[in-house]
């Protein structure tokens, strides 16, 4: 039988301590992070903490996909850069995966939360920088359209 | 390599930055379990001499006394041997009256039991459970006179003698010493240390690099760093000490048993790289399989080997990007590097997985460590295509922005072609990764949503302030993007247009429009809360009216960042030519002194060119 909603519950019950955590940390986890005032803060981190928790759930991929696409763009939106937004994703994930470390006192469960969640974390970061790269490609396509009408209209 | 249950110990010492020699003396004795710092003082190079003495004579009466004394009665009978010496050679040098020295000593009798003893201002300090005590009181005047009542101690810290010593090595053939016995805990630190530490660094930084979990000689040398920064105004000295870990950590196990199990795996690693295609990717195409697999997967399974070994992820990190940066210069694809890094990833598991099967507590805690490590490759590949992006991003938008400029040029000639710039920039909106064809609101979504959506506006219109314009503005927009069924981006983007209009990039053009969209915001979520209506209709429509007030905020960024653009861009500019300007003023500041110093010389040569200063010049 899979472990994975077992898992899932015992990452919910550890939530609040991750969210608390990381507002603790989060100057030094990551410096976009730290520039966040704390209402912006506890909302952001909580949007990743409550999609992480749906991730671990349903093991949904798409879904992860596209929570991680409108949360680039929502990012991007306010100024932020891509790398700084994936390098906070990796700083919430491994700050999850150390909570359950510290509070789980070596049991074989939370030895698993650990390695699950540290395994996302991977997967997110993976799933981010091919975002990137598609909009990488995206913005080259139309870098080469423009520069392309750009001579057309100046001969 | 430490052995479990082996005290750590390491310490270090530096001559500081303003004086020339060290007067601080060290005994790091790890056979007779003795550790000392020596702060030697008195003129005319005494002070090292005492130092010295103190240290050598302390050294041997451990060394030959250490099996007839209990260990707490050795280590005041030593210091007061040391003072004895110090005290006798200064009576038979002249020239060495008045030399002393402080002394913080440490026995370890076992891992668990240490007795200190000091004499002066050189400290001892504990490190338990991350908090920082210190063991000793200094042997000051000023610090006795508290002790006696006499100030108190808010003044001590302002009194002009407060670091005029009350007691030393040398002052008198013996001397009064306080010791202590501590029982030690697993992974308790204990920091000895002269006052060219404490003077010239904060309580706070030095828990925090005692307690930062590297190794002794790396603390006791960053300690020193630490004061150096600090001012590095007198000698500096230290000696770490760690008591063992009751058990060895998982990151200890790790740096061990598993970088070596990870290493003796390595075979495996190629083997499975070279079954997953490594040698057919095109970013090793030319080379020979066997070269490919050198280069690539032996390369990864190195920098993994030596960041298990030293906790770090420096190595993979330095892989990662020489890999991707090499192969973006010579302009290939993402895909390629996608493909390579899921191949070796694939090889990662594969020995992870084997050496789980054999040891499953050390393979589970290497299949944690190397997930890290393919965090780190894909930080590092982040970084770089996160570079790439906003160089493109930055071409695309001076080029979209020059063309918008032309065309606003030729729209007063004919308007037609004022309808195409708006077209074009919805199909090509500036935030990277908005698309265009996402909707807000289902096409399927259910009249009574879209209707209860109406009435949520309405609600919040009804508690607004006739004089808040701007807010109805928003609530209009909001409409609009969320209203539009089969919306897309684009409706946020027309809609932030328009609530743009002519506003100025600063606070007075652009902030109200920000608050407007804060208030509009806390109104809608509150109306949407006063709806009469089923739960799940109330959820779709404050996540259709938050989606939509996200969109609009993001479009109106984008515009903002799209207008600020070329006053950046102008700003640089004008920051070179000033740069440029500056230089040339100074150039000819220069060439006018020297005219004007000549000219002097010609008008009176009897004069001295000193005798007239620089300043006026």
């Amino acid at each position: 039988m899979s472990t994975v909603p077992t898992l899932a519950r015992s990452y919910e019950a550890l939530r609040p301590k991750v969210l608390q955590r990381l507002l603790e940390l989060r100057t030094t986890l990551d410096p976009s992070l730290g520039r966040l005032d704390d209402a912006t803060a506890r909302s952001q981190i909580g949007a990743v903490l409550d999609h992480l928790g749906n991730f671990l759930a349903t093991g949904d991929r798409g879904l992860h996909r596209a929570f991680l696409h409108t949360f680039l763009a929502m990012r991007a939106a306010e100024a932020q850069s891509p790398a700084s937004v994936l390098a906070m994703l990796v700083a919430i994930g491994d700050t999850a995966a150390q909570v359950s470390q510290d509070e789980g006192a070596g049991t074989p469960e939370s030895a698993e939360l650990t390695l699950l969640l540290t395994r996302v974390t991977a997967s997110t970061a993976r799933a981010v920088n091919d975002l990137i790269a598609e909009e990488l490609a995206r913005r080259v396509g139309q870098h080469g359209e423009l520069a392309g009408r750009s001579r057309e209209a100046k001969r | 390599m430490t052995q479990p249950g082996a005290m750590r110990v390491a310490g270090d010492s530096h001559v500081g930055k303003v004086r020339t020699t060290n007067e601080d003396a060290l005994i790091v004795e790890p056979r007779m379990g003795l550790y000392a710092v020596l702060d030697g003082m008195g003129g005319a190079s005494a002070g090292d001499v005492a130092a010295q003495l103190a240290r050598d004579t302390i050294r041997d009466f451990v060394l030959h006394r250490r099996l007839t004394l209990a260990p707490r009665a050795l280590v005041e009978a030593a210091i007061v041997a040391g003072s004895t010496a110090v005290f006798t050679a200064a009576q038979h040098h002249r020239e060495r009256q008045g030399m002393g020295t402080t002394v913080v000593a440490c026995l370890v009798v076992d891992p668990t039991h240490v007795v200190i003893g000091h004499v002066g201002d050189s400290r001892a300090y504990l490190l338990r459970g991350g908090r920082l005590q210190t063991l000793t009181r200094d042997h000051t005047v000023v610090e006795e006179l508290v002790d006696r009542g006499l100030l108190a101690p808010e003044e001590a810290e302002r009194h002009p003698y407060k670091n005029v010593l009350s007691r030393n090595l040398g002052a008198r053939a013996d001397a009064r010493v306080d010791t202590l016995e501590l029982e030690l805990r697993p992974d308790d630190r204990l920091l000895l240390c002269s006052d060219g530490l404490y003077g010239y660094a904060s309580a706070e930084a030095i828990q925090y690099l005692l307690g930062s979990g590297d190794a002794p000689e790396h603390v006791a040398r960053d300690l020193i760093e630490l004061a150096l920064r600090g001012g590095g105004g007198d000698n500096v000295s230290t000696i770490v000490l760690e008591a063992p870990s009751a058990a060895p950590s998982s990151t200890q196990v790790v740096r061990t048993s598993g970088a070596l199990a990870w290493w003796q795996h390595r075979q495996r690693f190629l083997q499975v790289a070279d079954d997953g295609g490594l040698t057919r990717s095109p970013i090793v195409r030319g080379l020979p399989p066997h070269e490919a697999l050198e280069l690539v997967a032996l390369s990864l399974c190195q920098a993994i080997y030596h960041d298990l070994e030293k906790s770090t992820g420096v190595n993979v990190w330095t892989f990662a990007q020489n890999l991707a940066a090499g192969w973006f210069e010579r302009g290939g694809e993402w895909r390629a590097v996608r493909g390579i890094v899921d191949i070796l990833g694939t090889a990662a598991q594969a020995v992870v997985d084997d050496i789980r099967a054999a040891a499953p507590e050390l393979g589970f805690l290497l299949d944690v460590a190397v997930s890290r490590a393919l965090i780190v490759v894909e930080l590092a590949l982040g970084g770089l295509l996160a570079e790439r992006l906003r160089q493109v991003d930055a071409d695309v938008i001076e080029l979209h922005t020059a063309q918008l400029a032309t065309l606003e040029h030729t729209t007063q000639e004919s308007p037609a072609l004022g309808e195409r710039v708006s077209e074009r920039f919805i199909d090509r909106p500036t935030i990277p990764f908005l698309r265009p064809d996402r909707p807000v609101t289902g096409s399927g979504e259910s009249a009574e949503v879209m209707n209860a959506i109406g009435k949520a506006l309405t609600i919040a219109r009804g508690r607004l302030s006739p004089r808040a314009e701007l807010v109805a503005q928003v609530f209009l927009a909001l409409e609009t993007v969320a209203g539009d069924s089969g919306g897309n981006f684009a409706a946020a983007v027309v809609s932030a247009r328009e609530l743009y209009g002519a506003r100025s990039v600063d606070n007075a053009g652009v902030m109200p429009l920000f608050d407007a969209f804060d208030k509009a915001r806390i109104l809608v979520a509150s109306s949407v809360q006063q709806l009469r209506v089923l739960p799940p209709v109330r959820a779709r429509v404050l996540r259709a009216l938050s989606t939509a007030h996200q969109r609009l905020v993001g479009a109106t960024t984008g515009l903002v960042l799209e207008v600020v653009n070329p006053f950046t861009e102008r700003l640089r500019d004008a920051q070179a030519v000033t740069s440029e300007l500056r230089d040339a003023v100074a150039k000819a500041e220069r060439q006018r002194a020297d005219l004007e110093r000549r000219f002097a010389t010609i008008v009176d040569p009897s004069l001295p060119w000193g005798a007239r200063g620089t300043t006026e010049w």
